[in-house]
């Protein structure tokens, strides 16, 4: 009996203990920097080197380049950029390898949506998906 | 005004006037379950560092079960094809018919019962046993293993805990000399009996909460085991069936545990002036409070050992009851 | 004589105490368990086969899902696998945060363990009060690996950040504040008489039991013999730490949860003098190679998981994927157990038997 007393006890001085809940869909989630949420992508930035492509463990991510307009310039600009979010696990090893940051990770993490083609995320989405980014990118 | 109702000849006007009474209680005790669930998650909720329901009906979450009601109520009925159809639908209706009967008998004040009957508290006892029928039958016709076995262990459960909780009130029948609920109240008058029957009020206590299915006796339904035990197959407005005959018997249960042994409308000493009322509701309050703070401290007893403790400690500890009751008020001579 | 018949009963996959999508085909009779057939892979993902195609540092995500609860220990296995082949040096300051962080993640999968536990017994309240803790433990992962549970944190070398400003403080405020709460949750359950009965003596087994089903982590401490590879084969720097093997004796799940609850307590300790211990300064990455290609051979290793020994092994041919990756899953192998110690129960001792068992499915499917 002394045992359930106790638990009673250990409950009834929870009552009124300060209450835990996150009023979540109301207020944002507080969120470190660090944080992995859906990529935001500068096709400015970005010199068509494949690497994210390259180290995606789920092969989500792809893009083509084209030659620089500018003939004087050498190298290539971004022409597509897709993320598939159906698959894309979010571990940040794009932006990790990435050397000019033209990949990087934001804050945002809330993804449903009605229709599962709505979860292919091209260069333009992810170019406007630009709020609560990613300060430090890179250890 | 009850007094002169219950002596009054029968008539047609009087069947009317009663019709209508327990049309009110009915909406009183519905009224009831919205916020007891309500209070239930609430409390819950605080005592587990939650706000519990805060979203309909304002902050406090008001309309929190009118709005799970509603959708209980346009729910899909599914009956699944191989059950036993008409007792599928019978066993709800069986098993809420008699929680909504046994309110007849609870005296709330001393001028406001439904029913003056001699045995009063036989009568409560009686019919709140027709319940497990329905479980059994709800579990039998469900045609599916886990309701069959959650009905199994209600009838095991529900048939066990009965004898203690007779057994314990024995003694109070012992000291009041009657089955009246009225006259159990006014018996009172001197102490209440939680004083005079302590021993009675811990095997009536825990085998109410047995017999109202609830945490740590909620074997029949024990989700983690037994999916939903026995209503498992039942959805919408047939479930909530099964949940409303729950409720009202928690309503029933604390009402009986406040008139049998927290001395019904009584005041306590000095008090007088505040009316029988609400002391009724204060002590009720105060029973239903005990019984959810139960459900969120412990774990399920295991079924086997439920039996043991039912026939092995309770029963025995009532009878010692009565025996010590007996020769008590053989010696003392107080009542 | 009444005719009896013994009927066959699908536990599982969809059930509320079956911890994921694990299924358990039973032939009971009324309600004791005569035979036992545990069905499992409704989880199964191929990580090894996938693995087989992939890079070193990109499996890290992968073995981050199969242990969820866990995942700190399960990503330092394989970087400590690749590093063993490699024979490469990690900096001071990346053995101590890794040390940490798993610590932690210890702590945090102990506390799930511990409410679901009771959950299943029919107590709701626990559960809550230990994932209170387990907020507070998932927010300092996330702080330091950008991750609530997929941490993808450890890198074959070291580990990808170094800790954020305040974040040592922030782990050392926890050590005091969780002991206290550790006394709570002995208030709350330990004592309470409903809960020792439905634990005690219930799914015991013996010492050479134990050891013949290949048994780990509390599943075999709770027997009395003393084996945590955390003492008897130090990896990392496991060895500069003084702390206990928690044992006990009964090989019941009374015994289990108490190892596992004392194991909450070594942790802290752990943690404690890892803090203490913090270089101020240093990499957290050592000198890697920028594409990591094992020499070929093979290795494997071996750690203590909060589910018992969890295993890696690797076979290189020396080029950037491995050719063969086997991870020897703690909970696969302390599963297996379960028919032998369900016969002759009864349905809410199933419950307390699987449950002290502490299985995650993503590491028995793998």
């Amino acid at each position: 009996m002394l045992g359930l007393a106790k638990g009673l006890t250990y409950t009834l001085k929870n009552l009124t203990r300060k209450k835990l809940t996150y009023d979540y869909p109301h207020e944002p989630l507080p969120l470190p920097d660090r944080f992995r949420g859906i990529q935001k992508f500068y096709p400015e930035k970005c010199i068509v080197c494949n690497q994210c492509a390259n180290i995606c463990p789920t092969d989500c991510i792809q893009l083509t380049g084209k030659k620089h307009p500018d003939p004087n310039k050498r190298g290539k600009i971004i022409e597509t950029y897709d993320i598939n979010f159906e698959i894309c696990i979010l571990c940040d090893l794009c932006t990790e390898v990435c050397p000019t940051e033209a990949v990087i990770m934001t804050n945002n993490f809330e993804l449903a949506e009605y229709s599962r083609d709505e979860l292919f995320k091209d260069l333009v989405w992810l170019d406007e998906n630009d709020e609560n980014l990613r300060k430090v990118n890179k250890a | 005004m009850m007094e002169g109702l219950l002596a009054a000849e029968a008539s047609w006007l009087n069947f009317g006037i009663f019709f209508l009474l327990a049309v009110v209680l009915l909406f009183v005790v519905l009224g009831f379950v919205t916020y007891a669930i309500l209070a239930e998650r609430k409390v819950m909720g605080f005592m587990q560092l939650r706000y519990g329901p805060n979203q309909v009906g304002g902050r406090f979450g008001l309309l929190q079960t009118v709005a799970d009601v509603l959708k209980l109520l346009i729910k899909e009925d599914t009956i699944p094809k191989l059950a036993d159809r008409p007792l599928f639908i019978l066993a709800p209706v069986i098993a809420f018919t008699p929680a909504f009967m046994v309110l007849a008998v609870i005296p709330f004040t001393d001028k406001f019962y439904f029913a003056d009957i001699g045995v009063g508290l036989l009568y409560y006892i009686a019919i709140s046993g027709l319940t497990t029928i329905g479980i059994v039958t709800g579990g039998w016709a469900s045609n599916n293993k886990y309701a069959l076995m959650g009905g199994m262990r209600a009838a095991a459960q529900m048939i066990s805990y009965e004898i203690p909780l007779v057994m314990s009130v024995i003694g109070i029948i012992l000291l009041t000399g009657s089955l009246n609920l009225n006259d159990i109240v006014e018996a009172q008058k001197n102490g209440w009996f939680i004083i005079w029957q302590p021993i009675a009020f811990i095997v009536f206590l825990i085998a109410a909460v047995a017999e109202l299915n609830r945490v740590p006796f909620d074997l029949p339904e024990a989700e983690s085991e037994l999916v939903a035990g026995f209503h498992v197959e039942y959805s919408g407005f047939r479930w909530a069936f099964f949940m409303l005959a729950e409720y009202v018997y928690m309503f029933a249960m604390a009402s009986l545990i406040t008139v049998i042994f927290l001395g019904g409308w009584l005041p306590l000493p000095f008090l007088g002036f505040i009316p029988g009322a609400v002391w009724f509701a204060l002590k009720f309050t105060v029973v239903i409070f005990i019984l959810i703070w139960f459900r969120v401290t412990f774990p399920r007893i295991r079924a086997d050992q439920l039996m043991e403790f039912g026939w092995k400690v309770l029963l025995p500890v009532a009878l010692a009851n009565i025996f010590l009751t007996a020769i008590l008020k053989e010696l003392l001579n107080i009542f | 004589m009444i005719r009896t018949e013994e009927m066959l009963l699908n536990v599982g996959p969809q059930h509320p105490s079956t911890h994921g999508v694990f299924r358990l085909v039973l032939k009971i009779d009324g309600e004791i368990i005569t035979e036992a057939r545990p069905v499992i892979g409704y989880l199964h993902r191929g990580t090894e086969k996938l693995a087989e195609d992939l890079q070193y540092t990109q499996i890290i995500p992968y073995t981050d899902r199969m242990d969820y609860l866990a995942a700190m220990t399960n990503n330092y296995v394989l970087c400590h696998a690749v590093e063993t082949m490699m024979d490469l040096e990690i900096p001071e300051r990346a053995e101590y945060l890794r040390i940490i962080t798993m610590e932690l993640g210890r702590i945090a999968s102990h506390l799930v363990w511990w409410g679901t536990y009771l959950l299943d017994l029919g107590a709701t309240s626990p559960f809550l009060y230990a994932f209170r803790e387990r907020e507070m433990i998932i927010n300092m992962l996330n702080e330091i690996s950008g991750g609530r549970l997929t941490f993808n944190y450890m890198r074959v070398g070291g580990v990808k950040w170094d800790a954020p400003e305040g974040w040592i403080e922030k782990v050392r405020e926890f050590i005091p504040y969780m002991r206290e709460q550790l006394k709570g949750y002995d208030q709350l359950v330990t004592g309470n008489e409903i809960f020792m009965n439905r634990v005690k003596g219930v799914g015991t087994y013996t010492k050479e039991d134990a050891l013949n089903y290949s048994l780990s982590g509390a599943n075999l401490r709770c027997t009395g013999i003393k084996w945590d590879l955390r003492k008897e084969e130090p990896y990392s720097i496991y060895d500069r730490f003084d702390f206990d093997v928690c044992i006990r004796d009964g090989g019941d799940a009374w015994a289990r949860y108490h190892v596992r609850l004392s194991e909450i307590g070594e942790s802290l300790k752990i943690l404690e003098q890892a803090v203490e211990q913090f270089p101020s300064e240093g990499a957290v990455l050592g000198k890697v190679p920028k594409v990591i290609k094992p020499p070929k051979g093979e290795a494997f290793v071996r750690i203590e998981s909060p589910r018992g020994e969890i295993g890696c092994y690797i076979a290189s041919e020396g080029k950037k994927e491995p050719y063969r990756l086997k991870f020897r899953r703690p909970s696969f192998y302390n599963l297996q157990i379960l028919p032998k110690l369900l016969v002759g129960q009864n349905m809410a001792n199933l419950i307390a038997i699987l449950g002290a068992i502490d299985i995650v499915l993503g590491e028995v499917d793998g």
